[in-house]
């Protein structure tokens, strides 16, 4: 009880510090201010834009196989030429796979190229127009907020029909209701029969919001299919209990049966997964993440400098205060807990202050990037605690060497 | 009568080598790797690094806290090393040098604060 009647006598001491040296006080917590708000902002940009990648990689699906002609990813020595004379996935490769796969859930076959579509007098130019084959639904994670996906009869038959992204609807029918209307593509009449429920940007640029889905069948009509430039490809979602690795495996064997590849020949295709995207990311971001460390890190090392400065000046200015203390009955660690709230709470202020201005920080950039920026709760437990500890730390020696000073001579001094 | 204690040389060099070491293991509080572990692990890790300054400052002075504080620090560190499974071996061995150190030249050490 003496101990917290002491603590707080302490505080209060430390407080009007503070407040009777308040220009002197804001300056020397701005070291602290500049520090926190260098790491945590760097922390804030680089969580909230893994977060987005994260979400856009999620909604590729990490189950999800792509049977494609080029892999995702290269190493430093990249036969490029050899990739360029492999054949495309086809239609009759997808059937194929549905037949003979049993790792498999679901399968489809799916390309997308830029092209403008229209309504009346109003017009989207380059919507991202996926052709797909029925399976897409089951493979793809999206949600149709209004209207309906194709039947199977639909994509079988090759139906002209669509379902449009939210930003397309928005642009080609602001005041009507997309359903039943019919939109123009490459000359081809198409009915819009659902829109899919809005997603936000995506970083990988795979959000369904600018995207328009007709069926396969009926996109033989607008495009080649066996074109290199529309990628095709067929994606494979795995079985609840199958890895992605078990499924490989399979599609390996099932592939090179279907291409006729001998034993000794490469692999004329690229089984990709959203898992070797998510590895790039990792050592992106954890470069960005050293960086902010070590900028941030030595910023806060350096306010911290500036404290225990501000510290020592204090205790110097106090020095006869502090003998009038001790002379009077106040304990060593009265003295050393008085300093040292004060470094704290210094410390604190300024960290506080740099979180506030990351706060607001954070909506400046919402609003110019569009994009969804959260200072997170670690974060701010990172920014507060580590400026507590940073006071701790440069506040001690100076609050110590005041505890140890002798009354005596303590109050002697000017 | 006040007693004057004289810091062994080695306490000299090792509180140091000891508060630069803490200085610098502060930079590593912000690590993406001690980040990753939990909300609170670079809070944890922090007051762990603070502790190890604040006990070389005592040592430095010649008083026994300091030593205690370095030994809960230097075993608190190990508990948390084990626990991410991130064991320094050098850090470990360098801090149980310090710590035989620290023990010889116990005795000759204040108890007060």
């Amino acid at each position: 009880m003496l101990f917290l009647t002491l603590f707080k006598e302490s505080f209060l001491f430390a407080v009007q510090a503070l407040v009777t040296n308040k220009l002197r006080s804001f300056l020397s917590l701005l070291g602290i201010t500049i520090g926190i708000f260098a790491i945590i902002s760097v922390f804030t940009m680089t969580d909230s834009l893994e977060k987005k990648l994260r979400d856009s990689v999620k909604s590729m699906g990490d189950d999800v196989i792509y049977v494609q002609k080029w892999p995702w990813t290269f190493g430093p020595d990249y036969p490029w030429w050899k990739y360029m004379n492999r054949p495309v996935s086809s239609i009759s490769e997808l059937n194929e796979i549905q037949k003979q796969s049993q790792k498999s859930e679901a399968a489809c076959f799916s390309i997308s190229t830029p092209f403008t579509v229209k309504y009346k007098s109003s017009s989207v130019e380059n919507a991202n127009i996926i052709c797909a084959s029925h399976d897409y639904y089951t493979v793809k994670t999206f949600e149709v907020g209004e209207g309906r996906y194709f039947s199977e009869m639909e994509s079988a038959t090759g139906r002209p029909i669509a379902i449009i992204g939210n930003t397309i609807a928005e642009g080609l029918f602001p005041q009507e209701d997309p359903i039943g209307k019919i939109i123009t593509v490459k000359g081809s009449k198409i009915i819009v029969i659902g829109v899919f429920k809005r997603e936000g940007e995506s970083m990988l640029g795979n959000s369904m919001d600018a995207a328009v889905v007709i069926p396969i069948n009926f996109a033989r009509n607008l495009v080649d299919l066996r074109s290199d430039r529309i990628d095709p490809t067929i994606r494979v979602k795995a079985r609840p209990g199958i890895s992605n690795e078990e499924l490989k495996d399979e599609l390996t064997g099932i592939m090179r049966g279907i291409r006729k590849l001998k034993p000794i020949e490469e692999d004329n295709f690229a089984l990709n997964q959203t898992s070797m995207l998510s590895t790039q990311f990792d050592g992106l971001f954890s470069i960005v993440g050293i960086a902010g460390w070590i900028i941030g890190g030595f910023s806060i090392l350096v306010g911290g400098f500036g404290i225990a400065n501000i510290m020592f000046v204090s205790v110097k200015e106090r020095t006869n205060l502090i003998g009038i203390q001790k002379s009077l009955g106040a304990k060593n660690y009265f003295i050393l807990l008085q300093f040292l709230a004060e470094a704290v709470m210094l410390s604190v202020i300024g960290g506080t202050f740099g979180l506030l201005l990351i706060y607001g920080g954070t909506f400046i950039v919402e609003a110019a990037m569009d994009m969804n920026i959260n200072l997170t709760k670690s974060n701010i437990i990172l920014g507060l605690t580590i400026s507590a500890l940073i006071g701790v730390v440069s506040g001690f020696v100076p609050a110590y060497n005041a505890s140890q000073l002798d009354p005596v001579e303590a109050i002697r001094t000017n | 009568m006040e007693v004057i204690r004289n810091r062994p040389i080695i306490l000299t060099i090792i509180c140091i080598i000891g508060i630069m070491w803490s200085l610098g293991s502060f930079v590593f509080v912000f690590s993406p790797t001690i980040k990753k572990i939990s909300d609170w692990a670079p809070a944890i890790y922090g007051t762990m690094v603070a502790l190890q300054f604040i006990s070389f400052i005592g040592i430095w002075h010649m008083k026994r806290w300091g030593v205690m504080i370095c030994i809960s620090a230097f075993f608190a560190k190990i508990i948390f090393s084990l626990v991410v499974q991130d064991i320094a071996y050098v850090e470990i061995g360098l801090s149980i040098i310090f710590t035989v150190f620290f023990l010889i030249f116990y005795r000759r050490m204040d108890e007060e604060l």
